[in-house]
């Protein structure tokens, strides 16, 4: 059995201060989310609004100046070099990089913030289990907590849970510089010059075309269900009627379907949409590519040469 | 729930990644090329639906649907569901788009087995089409769990008490999926029955 190198007993007063600090967050979250179902209430709806991706992609910067293909095809293989890193420290200065790209792609830092609040529920899932749940290793230091003896808190799990969070979150921002800085059908067009098939490519650009189009269609359908009435409770008539209202959507997208497609042949679709422009990837651009893999590289070797606070 | 960034192994991220690919292919190759298009409005109501949320309790779940995007859809459910996901991702970061690979199978493998089962079991009065769309609705979800738990066991035994948790919590989303998923098959049942026979792809 692996024996801990280090324990350290919590004070109780330590204890109390922490539990004190959750109940904090806690009644502020309650309250914050007490007060958005109440604007929701005034709303009619809940918020189904969807984010355009390229909101910003107006802009100049290093990012909008960076042709996607080579853009895509740099900052997606750097993605999963990030994810190859093992130590906190590492995976931190990576997620200062990709702040400072944010903040040099001149895309509002809200966009960041409305990704990381999107994960917060799963990594925070990751941050509370994996301390008291990870096994035990050799001469790693363990906290004991008052009345929790049995349930050792383990500081490598708890490094482990923050590697993650610091990696999913270095990853999100990185989304908004790599897929936010150009127009969508231009961005698609770069995954199809790294060789994404055509067909998926259209699918893509339909799909996200007509998913504001069934945003419009639920939110009246909502609303046509609140003015007779409907409240959503957890009870089974609210499934029966959500199952309808989803079947009735369906339904409306099936017949669409055809509709659809006849206009699309009408208007000479043959299979793909023509492109107005066609980048070119430039010296210029390959140039930032090759930086850019060359910083995940970089990482990724001080990450196993020197890995400060390694597991 | 959607695996995030920085969670899975490195292997698993790009073996799931190559798997997706490959399954996607042949699910473009088994579909008739003007059925695409026609495929990506239905996704569309698919990446709509699952922004709506279900309250439970003092919390609320929002729906899965491998089952019913399984028994409409059949063998294009699972490019379907990619693509869906991959837009969730960039759009709303639900999910990490080094962990696609793995979103991608964990909710496609079991909408397709879904689609097969419904097919096998759905029997022709409206009856046995609601339970076989409840067993769908209920055993999809289960299946997408057991997968979540397996990629995460598999990427560390550190998350060994994760996976867990995750199984657990999907238990009140297996009851409300498979009921919700029972009436919306019912009611595509009486409306428009030939949807549930895979004829428009």
């Amino acid at each position: 059995m692996p024996v801990p190198g280090k324990i350290i007993h919590v004070s109780g007063f330590l204890t109390v201060g922490i539990l004190l600090l959750v109940i904090l967050l806690s009644v502020q979250g309650f309250i914050s989310f007490k007060r958005r179902s109440k604007n929701k209430n005034k709303a009619e709806t809940p918020d189904w609004s969807i984010p355009t991706l390229d909101a910003y992609a107006d802009s100049t910067s290093f990012f909008h100046n960076w042709d996607p293909a080579a853009k895509i095809g740099s900052l997606f293989p750097y993605c999963f070099l990030i994810i190859s890193l093992k130590s906190p420290f590492w995976c931190a200065i990576a997620l200062i990089v990709s702040i400072f790209s944010i903040f040099f792609s001149n895309i509002a830092w809200q966009r960041g913030l409305r990704r990381l609040a999107a994960m917060s529920g799963f990594l925070l899932m990751f941050l509370l289990i994996v301390p008291f749940s990870s096994p035990a290793r050799q001469g790693e230091t363990v906290l004991i907590f008052p009345l929790l003896q049995s349930l050792p808190f383990h500081l490598s799990g708890f490094l482990l849970a923050l590697t993650i969070v610091l990696k999913a979150f270095a990853i999100a921002l990185m989304i908004e510089p790599m897929l936010g800085t150009s127009s969508l059908p231009l961005t698609l067009q770069g995954f199809s010059r790294l060789g994404l098939p055509q067909a998926i490519i259209q699918m893509i650009l339909l799909t996200h075309r007509y998913i504001f189009v069934f945003q419009q269609e639920i939110i009246r359908m909502y609303l046509s269900m609140r003015v007779r009435g409907f409240t959503a409770r957890t009870d089974l008539a609210t499934m029966r009627t959500m199952g309808n209202f989803l079947g009735m959507l369906f339904i409306s997208s099936f017949d669409r379907t055809q509709k659809v497609y006849e206009a699309m042949l009408c208007r000479g679709y043959h299979g793909i949409y023509p492109t107005f422009a066609l980048p070119q990837t430039r010296i210029r651009d390959l140039a930032k590519s090759g930086l850019w893999i060359l910083l995940g590289i970089l990482l990724l070797v001080l990450d196993r040469v020197v890995p400060v606070l390694p597991l | 729930m959607h695996i995030s960034d920085g969670v899975l192994s490195v292997t698993i991220s790009v073996a799931t990644y190559a798997l997706t690919l490959a399954g996607t292919a042949l699910s473009v190759k088994k579909v008739r090329d003007e059925s695409l298009p026609k495929i990506a409005v239905v996704t569309s109501a698919f990446f709509v639906a699952s922004l709506i949320h279900l309250p439970l309790g003092p919390t609320s779940v929002h729906l899965l649907m491998p089952g019913i995007v399984g028994a409409l859809l059949g063998p294009a459910a699972f490019l379907s569901i990619t693509v869906g996901l991959f837009l969730q991702s960039i759009l709303f970061q639900f999910g990490g788009l080094t962990a696609l690979g793995a979103n991608a199978i964990m909710m496609g493998v079991p909408a397709l087995t879904c689609g097969f089962l419904f097919k096998w079991i759905r029997g022709s009065s409206r009856m046995s089409n609601t339970l076989a769309g409840a067993l769908v609705g209920g055993l999809g979800t289960i299946f997408a769990a057991v997968l979540l738990a397996v990629f995460l066991f598999t990427s560390g035994e550190d998350f060994l008490g994760v996976a867990k948790f995750a199984l657990v919590a999907h238990i009140p989303v297996v009851i409300i999926e498979a009921a919700v998923s029972a009436f919306t098959i019912s009611f595509i049942y009486r409306v428009k029955p030939e949807m549930l026979d895979w004829k428009n792809f």
